[in-house]
C-alpha cells in the first residue's frame, strides 16, 4: 500500500521537496548574514549606550526574503490544495477506487495508508519551513519583540504544523465528499483561511486570561520581551474613557498602538496636549487619569503555541473521522 | 454442469435504491459454480449497479446477498476471492503496465504477475508506456489480465466489450475463455448487447426496468420455452396452459413465446425451438410492453 502511495505521489513529493531545498538554502544564507549583522550591531550599540533605541536604527535582512518568510503563512494552504484536495477525490473522478478497493487490501487500510502518509507528510513539510523561518527570525524576534503578534505567531513555532495537518485533512475531507478534485480544492481554500481568520481573531486572545497592567503617563512602564497587546485605553476617575473607534475620528492620543480620543479628557488639560507631554501628562495624571493596557505576557509565547496547535490538531483528527466514515459508509 | 453445482452467488429480494430512484428491486438470482454468466438488460436496467453489490463496492438497501459463500464487504479475505473490472476500465492512468502489476503484487497475498507480463507481451502490449497512451483494447487487455492476476474465484465484468472494436472485442472474449478454460472460475459479464456473449454464455441473468426477468442456464432456459405460430386466433386456451411472455399478432398469424408446462396440444400451431435471441427479446419485449422487432439482434439500441 505504502509502495502504491509513493509511486501515485512522488512527483509531488519531489516538487516538494525541491521547493523546500531552495527555501532552506535562501534562508539559511540569508539568516547567517542577519544574525551577524544583528551581533555585529549589538556590539557596536552597547560600546555607544545606545541599544535602548536600536529597534529605531537597525533594519534587519532584504525586504525580498522579509516578504518571503511572511508569504510562508500560505503554506499549509496550499498543502491542503494539492496534496488534501486531489487524495481521494481524484480516485472517485477517474474510478480507480473501484481499481484499488477491489484489490487484496481493505478499503480501511486503503484509507488509513493513504491519509497516514498526508498527514505525515504535511507535518513534515509544514514543520520544516516553519523551524527554517523560526530559525532565520530570531534576530528579528530578539530586536523587535513581535514574534506574538498574528504576522510572525502565525509563521512560526508549531502552530503551522497545526495548520499543515489541518489543511490536509480539510482536503481530505472535502474530496471525500465532493468527490470532485477541484470543487474540493476550493472548499479548501475558502474553510480553511475562514476558520484561521475566526480563531486568529476571536479566540486566540483568550486562551488564557489577559493580564492588565495600569500605569503612569509620568512612568509608563510596558511589559518586557514580545508580550502581545490585547487591548489599551485611559482610566479616569468616572471609569475607562472610550477609545477612538468608539467615540468618532478628531484628534486621539495613542496608548501603545491603542488610539483614545482627545474629546473624551477632561477640556483643561486637552488645551495643554498641542505644547507637548511635559505639561499634558501631569495634567492627566492630576485629574486621577492614568493609561492601562491588557495583554498576554511573553512568557506565554509557547503555551499559545501549543493550545492554538493543538486546536488545529483536534479539528484534523475530527475532519479524518469525517472523512473514514464517509468513505468506508458510502458506495464506492 | 448439474444445477446442483454449489451456488457461486446467491440473492434474495435484492434491492438498492438510490434516493428515490430504484436500480435494483427484488432480485432473487442464483449462479452455480463454474458458469460463464451474461447479465444481459438494456442500458439503465440495473447491470452496473447488480455488479457493484456483488463486488461489495455498493451496499444493498435491502434483501440478502451471498457471494463466495459470504456477504460481500471490504475485507481482503473476501476480496482476495473476487475479481472486478469496472465499465470504463479504470487505471491509473499515468503509471505503466508495468507499475500496475507492481501495484497488484503489493496489494494482494495472491498474485501472479508473470501472466500478466505473458499476456501482454503476447498482444504486443509495451509495459513500459503509462496506461493513458494505451488503445482501449490494450487497456482492456491490460485490465483482464490485471484482474485474473489475483487468480479469483469469481469474475464480475461490467460491460467489458462495450467500447472495443470488433478485433478487440474478440481477442478479449478469447483471452476471457481462455482464463475459464484452465480453472477454477466463474464469471458474470454484462452487456447491452446479446450477440457480445451468446457465444461463450451458458448462463444468463435478464435484467429489465431494475428487475429480474430471467435466470437460468441457456440449455435449460432454451428448452422450457417455445415458438408457437399460427393464425390469428383466441390463444385463451393455451395461455391458460402455458405461461404467455410474448405475442405478435399480426391480421393473419400470431406468433407466441411460451413458457410450456408439458407438451402444446393446438394442432393450429407450429412449434418451433427458440432461439436464445429469440427468448430475451422475448422477455424484453414484454418489458417494454410493445412487440419487439424480431430481425433486431440489438435489445436497448445500439449505444
Amino acid at each position: 500500500m505504502t509502495w502504491l502511495v509513493w509511486r501515485q505521489h512522488r512527483n509531488q513529493a519531489y516538487i516538494a521537496a525541491a521547493v523546500l531545498a531552495a527555501l532552506a538554502v535562501l534562508l539559511l544564507v540569508s539568516g547567517r548574514q542577519m544574525a551577524s549583522q544583528y551581533q555585529s550591531a549589538r556590539a557596536s550599540c552597547a560600546a555607544s549606550h545606545t541599544c535602548s533605541n536600536l529597534a529605531n536604527t537597525l533594519s534587519l535582512g532584504t525586504p525580498a526574503v522579509s516578504l518571503l518568510v511572511t508569504l510562508t503563512v500560505v503554506v499549509p494552504c496550499l498543502l491542503g490544495v494539492f496534496w488534501g484536495g486531489p487524495l481521494v477525490a481524484r480516485e472517485f473522478e477517474t474510478g480507480t477506487s473501484q481499481f484499488a478497493w477491489t484489490q487484496g487490501v481493505s478499503r480501511s487500510r486503503w484509507l488509513a495508508v493513504k491519509i497516514g502518509w498526508a498527514l505525515l507528510a504535511a507535518a513534515a513539510w509544514g514543520g520544516a519551513v516553519s523551524a527554517l523561518v523560526t530559525w532565520w527570525s530570531s534576530p528579528v524576534n530578539a530586536l523587535r519583540h513581535q514574534n506574538f503578534r498574528a504576522a510572525q505567531f502565525d509563521i512560526q513555532g508549531v502552530v503551522p504544523v497545526g495548520y499543515a495537518l489541518f489543511a490536509v485533512a480539510l482536503g481530505i475531507a472535502a474530496g471525500a465528499l465532493l468527490r470532485r478534485t477541484l470543487p474540493a480544492m476550493a472548499i479548501t481554500v475558502g474553510v480553511f483561511t475562514f476558520v484561521r481568520l475566526v480563531i486568529g481573531q476571536d479566540f486566540r486572545s483568550h486562551y488564557l486570561t489577559a493580564l492588565t497592567k495600569t500605569f503612569s503617563f509620568l512612568h509608563p512602564a510596558f511589559p518586557q520581551g514580545s508580550y502581545w497587546l490585547v487591548s489599551g485605553g485611559v482610566v479616569g476617575p468616572g471609569g475607562q474613557v472610550p477609545s477612538a473607534s468608539q467615540a468618532g475620528g478628531g484628534p486621539h492620543l495613542s496608548i501603545d498602538g491603542v488610539p483614545i480620543s482627545m474629546s473624551n479628557l477632561p477640556a483643561a488639560c486637552r488645551t495643554l496636549a498641542f505644547q507637548g507631554p511635559f505639561k499634558f501628562f501631569p495634567c492627566l495624571t492630576a485629574r486621577g487619569y492614568h493609561p492601562f493596557i491588557t495583554y498576554q505576557p511573553a512568557s506565554r509565547y509557547w503555551a499559545f503555541q501549543g493550545i492554538e496547535a493543538g486546536i488545529f490538531v483536534l479539528i484534523a483528527a475530527a475532519l479524518v473521522a469525517v472523512t473514514a466514515i464517509v468513505v468506508l459508509r458510502r458506495d464506492a | 454442469m448439474a444445477s446442483s453445482d454449489p451456488a457461486v452467488i446467491q440473492t434474495r429480494a435484492l434491492s438498492k435504491r438510490y434516493r428515490k430512484v430504484a436500480a435494483l428491486t427484488d432480485c432473487t438470482i442464483i449462479v452455480p459454480e463454474g458458469r460463464i454468466s451474461a447479465l444481459i438488460g438494456p442500458n439503465g436496467a440495473g447491470k452496473t449497479t447488480l455488479l457493484r453489490l456483488l463486488a461489495g463496492l455498493a451496499r444493498p438497501t435491502g434483501g440478502d446477498i451471498a457471494v463466495l459463500g459470504t456477504r460481500p464487504g471490504q475485507d481482503p479475505a473476501f476480496l482476495a476471492g473476487i475479481g472486478f473490472l469496472a465499465q470504463e476500465i479504470p487505471l491509473y492512468r499515468r503509471m505503466s503496465a508495468a507499475d500496475h502489476i507492481r501495484i497488484g503484487a503489493h496489494l494482494n497475498a495472491r498474485w501472479d504477475g508473470t501472466s500478466v507480463r505473458q499476456r501482454l507481451e503476447s498482444l504486443g502490449i509495451p509495459l513500459g508506456q503509462a496506461v493513458g497512451t494505451l488503445s482501449g483494447g490494450q487497456r482492456a487487455q491490460l485490465a483482464l489480465a490485471l484482474t485474473l492476476a489475483k487468480r479469483p474465484r469469481l469474475l464480475l465484468l461490467d460491460e467489458p466489450v462495450a467500447a472495443l472494436d470488433p478485433l478487440a472485442r474478440r481477442q478479449f472474449l478469447a483471452h476471457l475463455a481462455e482464463a475459464v478454460a484452465g480453472g477454477d472460475l466463474s464469471v458474470v459479464l454484462s452487456s447491452h448487447l446479446l450477440a457480445d456473449l451468446e457465444r461463450i454464455c451458458d448462463h444468463l441473468v435478464l435484467l429489465a426496468g431494475s428487475r429480474v426477468q430471467l435466470c437460468g442456464d441457456v440449455d435449460a432456459l432454451l428448452a422450457e420455452h417455445q415458438i408457437l405460430v399460427g393464425p390469428r386466433k383466441d390463444t385463451t386456451a393455451i395461455e391458460r396452459d402455458h405461461t404467455l411472455v410474448h405475442a405478435v399478432r399480426t391480421p393473419r398469424q400470431t406468433t407466441l413465446l411460451i413458457r410450456r408446462n408439458g407438451p402444446v396440444v393446438d394442432p393450429a400451431f407450429e412449434t418451433a425451438d427458440v432461439s436464445l435471441e429469440e427468448l430475451v427479446l422475448g422477455y424484453m419485449g414484454q418489458h417494454a410492453g410493445g412487440p419487439a422487432p424480431a430481425h433486431q439482434s440489438a435489445i436497448g439500441g445500439d449505444q
